[in-house]
């Protein structure tokens, strides 16, 4: 919505300058969805109080948790690709911890 | 070789040489505490560095999906530590190269962690998620909100005449009665736990029927007391509100110390 009222409302940018301008700008709106998994967690955290109060089954909890890691790794994979943090994984302490 | 034999070879050529971290205590002698490690109970025991040791089971190096059955065996680590321990939880999924890592994170941590511990020591942790039966609510404020009950009678008395807008401003005045329900038992309860806990913190709610998702840090010897609290309180409100109570937790939403920890590649 707020991507397609930017582009129809920019008539002034010429056909080069503007191509390379909403490249951008869907570059970094795809690229903050791929990357978020705070929805993602809310789901999961949504459907484990399902579980809790009783409304959905073993199985349903099963097949539903699949599909959210499912959906975690292909976030944590393209964390990855853009060089960004991602939890989970080995680790080790940071060396030059006092370098601002 | 068989399909078998292969799969065997691969299965010996994943090395088993990372340790997974659970958390922090303080003791200064090697202990055990059973096979109950995360990946099919692997075994748990410490890895010490003076009188700090870090609780941990061997692993490959892998990233965890944070899955029921995993997130289950990393607390219930946890809660058995904790029948013996002051306990500082490491996040879900912390894995790290070798016991050497290990010993860097002790050593480069400890004053951090041995303050932490000093403060916890003690100190256990319960959830109290509250969720309400919003028919059951809306019904209360019916019978005892005047100017709700007042505006209800006349649109159903002239139920042919009433009109769009004494609907809409019903809809509005329970909304907003509501929400000020909601705000009226979250500070009544948490008044109530006041004095029976050492500190609390609200964390964002889950879907539209909760109104309360909090975490309260407890002395030890207020256990019983707390317990009773939230019993009391939870009969006080059973006409309305469902309450999901849980714990005792490792301190969890009470340590906050950040790690300066790095992507082992």
């Amino acid at each position: 919505m707020g991507l397609l009222t930017n582009i129809l409302l920019s008539p002034f940018l010429g056909p080069i300058w503007g191509t390379k301008w909403t490249l951008d700008k869907v570059d970094r709106v795809v690229r903050e969805e791929l990357t978020d998994d705070t929805p993602i967690k809310e789901d999961l955290m949504a459907l484990q109080l399902q579980l809790e109060m009783g409304e959905i089954d073993d199985d349903e909890y099963t097949r539903r948790e699949a599909e959210i890691m499912q959906r975690l790794r292909e976030v944590r994979e393209w964390r990855e690709k853009f060089g960004m943090s991602t939890s989970g994984g080995p680790v080790r302490v940071a060396e030059g911890d006092e370098s601002p | 070789m068989s399909p078998a034999d292969s799969a065997a070879l691969a299965a010996e050529a994943t090395p088993v040489e990372g340790k997974y971290v659970y958390c922090i205590i303080r003791n200064d002698r090697s202990r055990e505490f059973g096979e109950i490690g995360i990946g099919s109970g692997a075994r748990v025991y410490t890895v010490s560095h003076n009188d700090l040791a870090a609780v941990v089971s061997d692993t490959p190096i892998v990233i965890y999906d944070p899955t029921r059955e995993n997130v289950l065996a990393h607390e219930f680590v946890n809660e058995t530590v904790m029948r013996e321990f002051t306990l500082i939880p490491m996040s879900f999924g912390t894995v790290f190269r070798s016991e050497k890592d290990v010993l860097a994170l002790l050593k480069s941590t400890y004053q951090a962690f041995t303050d932490v511990l000093d403060k916890m020591q003690d100190k256990i942790e319960f959830g109290l998620k509250i969720l309400w039966d919003r028919d059951k609510v809306v019904a209360a404020i019916e019978r005892d909100n005047d100017e709700i009950r007042r505006l209800k009678d006349e649109i159903t008395r002239n139920a042919a005449s009433s009109t769009y807008f004494a609907r809409m401003q019903l809809g509005r005045l329970v909304e907003a009665a509501m929400e000020e329900a909601s705000n009226r038992y979250v500070t009544d309860i948490h008044e109530q736990l006041k004095d029976v806990s050492a500190a609390s913190r609200s964390n964002k709610v889950i879907g539209d029927r909760m109104i309360l998702n909090a975490a309260f840090l407890v002395d030890r010897k207020d256990e019983r007391s707390f317990d009773e609290r939230v019993k009391a309180i939870s009969l006080q409100y059973e006409d309305l509100l469902t309450f999901k109570y849980t714990g005792p937790w490792p301190p969890y939403n009470f340590v906050n110390i950040k790690l300066k920890l790095e992507k082992a590649t």
